[in-house]
């Protein structure tokens, strides 16, 4: 797909989200007052208004507005949380098994607007999301950034497809030579069985679609998207837990630059990477940004890696831009409220940590213009808490998303 | 368009325009109730069949001399279609080797098989054969007569899956990504029913299991302007307004006895919407005469009684693309007739006779 179609893709997403009641109960504007208005902008509000009109914000403002019956109260408002790494997805159905470089996939192509795991990830605070496919092939394909309620239909929800091109360095694409699902079989010699053998298909990859520029017939099944991450008009989200993985990531990144024949001007963003605060500098020499996995409870994660308490505070404090992931957990002790907790707990201060489940995540998927923030004219997705965000003792007691009330604080107090 | 032509002669050279062997040339059914293909009901009428084809039908119809009358005690309509059929050949329509397969039902069935004589004992005188949907495309339908299995059209719908069934752990493609990718690629540079259902010549067939499914299913027909019938989806009534803007139509898998409620209101849900709609067999698997039990399931439900008789018969024909030859009581169409004991739709009513092409192809026995 050439890149004028992908922008045209963005386009029709963004009209596809404006305000349109379809069944649904009659969308209305609702005035948000709160204690604490955390705009994740810069400035935070005490005693704020949040006016909500249709699908937008139409005005965040100090006081306090008049009580009518569409005024909803609360301690404190934050944006919609985002999270750029659940799991939500068809499983062995979104991965395709007979090659392991699959760019040209489209994730949206596999997911369910019915899943319930979409209920829970809004029920938890979390409106947007970057839904992937199981990261097994090395070049898995195009993620998309979608909305966590409203609508159940897929394409209404899509705030933005082909988000990203999603890929993983590690242990997983190249665990076993064999299908990553069902039985072995004989009829696919699939996907490398090394560590070495991934980091060769990803430069193949970019090799061969920078190629496919003066020699059309050089081209692939998904040379155009490789195309577009090697330009940047696409951005590169890579898994890797371990630093050998996020230094291969890196190396690729710088390669891909480098190299006259490739002339690229890849964005990075590595996924996953438990262990980004061994080398924080190689991050920061690169422009790489990083998506935190969950803080495991004794430091191990996937892959083996080892990631503390204070892994982001201490990216934060050496400049790597960081957003924080539940994985997809709902959980009361796993959601991403949490994961921004347990963040704090290792040192980060409140507003980054609010800016590592809002702004961040949502400036790494390119749709800081539409969430992320409560912002004059961006979409009005909105977390209600009872107390300050983040505590263990405080609930997520309100949810709107689109403008439309997810979660009723009203009835859930 | 010369294919088209070569179709048109074989169907007006077909057996259907040979003079009835065991019946006069002309022949007068007349019937306490004609069933028309509209739902309506005509007391006392009567039907005339001359060369295989219905002449003319209504309350006052000349008899011709030397005409045969047969005076029914009872409803005469015209004989059912049931859509999407595995009748003669269930496990021959089944190929999940290959990802897409330009295959024929029609030249893949065994006439012999007595699914067919069952079919006609039930009162159904057309059905769909379709290929089962482990792989992306298992090829074309037809539309048979259940009467000795003649082919009306050899190639009926192109059937494409979008079921999770057409993927496999062992052959291309494994996941719905690369399904989507590999049939949009198809359609690019078009082949045989590609080609033929591209151009919009050809409807297609869309297999689906899920609402999921369903929404892939209307958004690729939006964008590839394919036209057609999505058969298999329960649930699709809760979608009815994207599946009637995309001017598709929709194919239940007939029901059993003790059918799920929240199945049967979504046909009442797509009725409403005005998205035309017609009922599968599933033969061998199912019983014929759970196309009947179907509608009369909807019709208990609430549905519209005109809409239950014409998703049986006239709709159902226009879905399978014959709707200009067979589903209803019409000059010119051929007589497919059932001679009913009563309403068709009240399932105490038995089939006493069934004549295709004017011949008398089944006869109840007396008790």
């Amino acid at each position: 797909m050439n890149l004028s179609l992908i922008a045209l893709l963005c386009c029709t997403a963004q009209t596809a989200q404006q305000p349109k009641t379809q069944g649904d109960a009659p969308r209305k504007n609702w005035v948000v007052s709160a204690e604490r208005v955390y705009t994740a902008a810069g400035r935070s509000l005490e005693h704020g208004t949040v006016v909500v009109q249709g699908a937008k914000i139409g005005m965040v403002s100090s006081g306090s507005e008049d009580n009518g019956p569409e005024t909803l109260a609360c301690y404190a408002v934050t944006p919609g949380l985002v999270d750029a790494s659940v799991r939500i997805n068809s499983g062995a159905l979104s991965v395709e098994q007979s090659r392991e470089e699959t760019p040209e996939l489209r994730v949206t192509d596999t997911l369910s607007a019915y899943d319930i795991a979409w209920d829970a990830q809004a029920g938890s605070g979390v409106t947007c999301v970057l839904a992937a496919a199981p990261d097994l092939n090395v070049i898995g394909g195009l993620a998309a950034v979608l909305k966590t309620a409203g609508e159940p239909s897929i394409e209404k929800r899509t705030v933005k497809n082909d988000a990203v091109l999603r890929g993983a360095i590690g242990s997983q694409p190249s665990r076993g030579n064999h299908p990553a699902f069902g039985r072995p079989t004989d009829f696919y010699s699939r996907r490398p069985t090394t560590r070495m053998g991934v980091e060769w298909e990803w430069r193949k990859s970019f090799y061969e679609a920078a190629a496919s520029r003066k020699d059309p017939a050089r081209a692939f099944k998904g040379s155009t998207q490789v195309l577009a991450a090697l330009d940047g008009k696409l951005t590169l989200d890579i898994q890797a837990w371990t630093t050998q993985d996020i230094r291969t990531a890196v190396f690729l990144k710088e390669e891909l630059e480098k190299e006259p024949q490739l002339g690229g001007k890849p964005r990075l963003v590595i996924d996953a990477a438990a262990e980004a605060w061994k080398e924080p500098e190689l991050l920061v020499r690169s422009h790489t940004s990083i998506v935190l996995p969950p803080f495991p409870e004794d430091g191990r994660t996937d892959d083996g890696a080892f990631m503390a308490w204070n892994t982001a505070a201490l990216l934060v404090e050496q400049g790597v831009p960081i957003a924080l992931s539940a994985h997809g957990d709902t959980s009361p002790a796993g959601r991403l409220s949490m994961q921004a907790g347990y963040a704090m707990q290792g040192g980060l201060d409140f507003d980054q940590a609010l800016a590592a489940v809002t702004i961040n995540p949502a400036r790494m998927l390119g749709v800081e213009d539409r969430v992320g923030s409560l912002e004059v004219g961006k979409d009005a997705d909105l977390v209600l808490w009872n107390g300050e965000p983040f505590q263990a003792t405080s609930r997520v007691i309100g949810v709107i998303v689109d403008g439309a009330l997810v979660l009723d604080p009203r009835t859930k107090q | 368009m010369l294919t088209a032509i070569l179709t048109a002669c074989a169907l007006l050279s077909g057996p259907g325009a040979t003079p009835a062997k065991g019946e006069p040339r002309v022949l007068v059914v007349r019937a306490e109730k004609l069933l028309l293909g509209d739902g309506t009901t005509l007391d006392a009428g009567a039907v005339l069949i001359e060369d295989g084809r219905i002449r003319a039908f209504g309350k006052d119809v000349d008899v011709p001399a030397g005409a045969g009358v047969i005076t029914h005690p009872g409803w005469v309509s015209a004989g059912l279609v049931a859509l999407h059929a595995y009748a003669g050949a269930p496990e021959e329509l089944r190929d999940s080797s290959r990802p897409v397969l330009d295959g024929k039902v029609a030249w893949a069935f065994d006439p012999a098989h007595s699914d067919f004589a069952d079919a006609v004992a039930a009162g159904i005188t057309t059905l769909v054969l379709v290929p089962q949907r482990n792989a992306l495309s298992g090829g074309s339908s037809a539309v048979v007569k259940t009467a000795g299995a003649r082919v009306l059209t050899e190639q009926a719908q192109l059937s494409l899956s979008f079921s999770a069934a057409a993927l496999a752990p062992n052959r291309y493609p494994t996941s719905f990504g690369s399904a989507m990718a590999e049939l949009e690629q198809r359609f690019e540079k078009p082949q045989g029913a590609f080609a033929r259902a591209k151009s919009g010549e050809l409807p297609v067939l869309f297999e689906a299991d899920s609402r999921e499914d369903v929404q892939r299913v209307v958004a690729f027909a939006k964008r590839l302007k394919l036209r057609g019938a999505v058969y298999g989806a329960d649930w699709i009534g809760e979608l009815a307004e994207s599946v009637n803007e995309a001017h598709l139509a929709a194919i239940f898998a007939p029901f059993d006895p003790g059918e799920e409620r929240r199945t049967i209101q979504s046909v009442l849900k797509l009725a409403k919407s005005g998205t035309a709609f017609g009922f599968g067999l599933d033969s061998p698997w199912k019983s014929p005469e759970s196309l009947r039990l179907s509608a009369a399931l909807c019709l208990r439900e609430g549905l519209d009684r005109k809409l239950a008789w014409r998703s049986l018969s006239s709709q159902a024909a226009e879905i399978a693309g014959v709707g200009e030859r067979v589903g209803r009581i019409e000059k010119g169409h051929d007589a497919d007739l059932v001679l009913w004991s009563g309403d068709p739709l009240d399932l105490k009513s038995r089939v006493d006779a069934v004549f295709v092409d004017g011949q008398r192809v089944y006869e109840a026995k007396k008790p």
